[in-house]
């Protein structure tokens, strides 16, 4: 067997797997509220670096009213994201818009702990905080795209 | 009631309908819209909501909080809309006697109520609130996070309760 053998066949994906199909819906729900929850905190730092919204906020006050909401979506996501993969894995495994899904994930997420935490301890050019605000939306959009992808390919 | 169902099959039979609903990449493209939309417009409604509830920026004036974000959260329920409504006509015919899609229905009716309620009466005296807001901001914060929670929820759980 192999490795995604192993985590389809594993107590947590037969547990998933084997439960009424409205527990595979409740955690859709998480996962759209996690969704929700996450590009709240994206949006809210995403507007104020380009200068778009909560303008009459620092930085530093946005970074920190967006930071739980940022944590608490990706927990939601993450968690519920995982326990749908582990129940089907075999099948997710194969899926490219999955595998370009984390990619993305994984940059937008390092994008937006690493550069916008530095840009709120050095303030830099208006050019530079544009740039990383456009990058981390078109990461993000990447991100979704791939997501609803998944279902389609 | 079955002639409403007759004109959503219609709906769903359309040119445009089908097109929308066989296209593999035409209806997640949609979906995503619909998502990002709904981050935009629910997500920064939540931050107003919150804040009329005194649980984030307890400091900062509610009417600035909210007058920084309108058009942001407008500009997200054009999207949310409009892509909702060519969703709706791929699927019309099905989801019309979906629970979960009526529930979304009532919900969204009762969200936009609310907003109508809180930018008509409560937003023109929004900028002489002092600390402890009135009882009527801080209902219309709750009920519009209910509200768009359900509505979220709801439609959400539209493919589960087919």
């Amino acid at each position: 067997m192999n490795f995604y053998e192993t985590l389809q066949n594993s107590a947590v994906g037969h547990l998933i797997s084997e439960s009424n199909h409205l527990v595979g819906a409740a955690f859709q729900v998480v996962h759209i509220v996690g969704i929700v929850l996450l590009l709240t905190a994206v949006l809210l730092v995403a507007l104020r670096l380009l200068g778009l919204g909560l303008r009459e906020q620092s930085l530093q006050e946005v970074e920190k009213l967006a930071r739980p909401f940022l944590w608490l979506g990706l927990a939601a996501t993450v968690i519920s994201g995982s326990l749908f993969f582990i129940s089907t894995a075999v099948i997710y495994a194969t899926k490219e818009a999955l595998q370009i899904k984390i990619v993305l994930l994984v940059l937008a997420v390092l994008l937006q702990f690493g550069l916008v935490r530095r840009l709120v301890a050095h303030p830099a050019s208006k050019a530079v905080a544009r740039g990383a605000a456009l990058a981390s939306l078109t990461l993000w959009l990447g991100v979704g795209l791939a997501g609803r992808a998944i279902g389609f390919t | 009631m079955s002639s409403i169902i007759e004109i959503a099959q219609a709906i769903q039979d359309s040119s445009i309908g089908v097109a929308i609903a066989e296209s593999t990449v035409v209806f997640p493209v949609i979906e995503t819209v619909h998502l990002l939309g709904l981050a935009l417009s629910v997500g920064l409604l939540l931050i107003v909501d919150l804040r009329l509830l005194g649980l984030v920026l307890p400091k900062v004036p509610v009417a600035t909080v909210h007058h920084q974000l309108r058009r942001w959260i407008f500009t997200g329920f054009t999207f949310t809309f409009v892509s909702g409504a060519l969703l709706f006509w791929a699927e019309a015919g099905q989801v019309i006697v979906n629970y979960a899609f009526i529930a979304h229905g009532i919900f969204i009716l009762l969200g936009i109520a609310n907003a109508a309620f809180f930018e008509i009466r409560l937003v023109p005296g929004a900028a002489d609130w002092k600390e402890s807001l009135p009882g009527a901001a801080r209902f219309a914060g709750a009920a519009s996070l209910s509200a768009w929670f359900l509505v979220l929820v709801s439609g959400r759980l539209i493919p589960y309760l087919a």
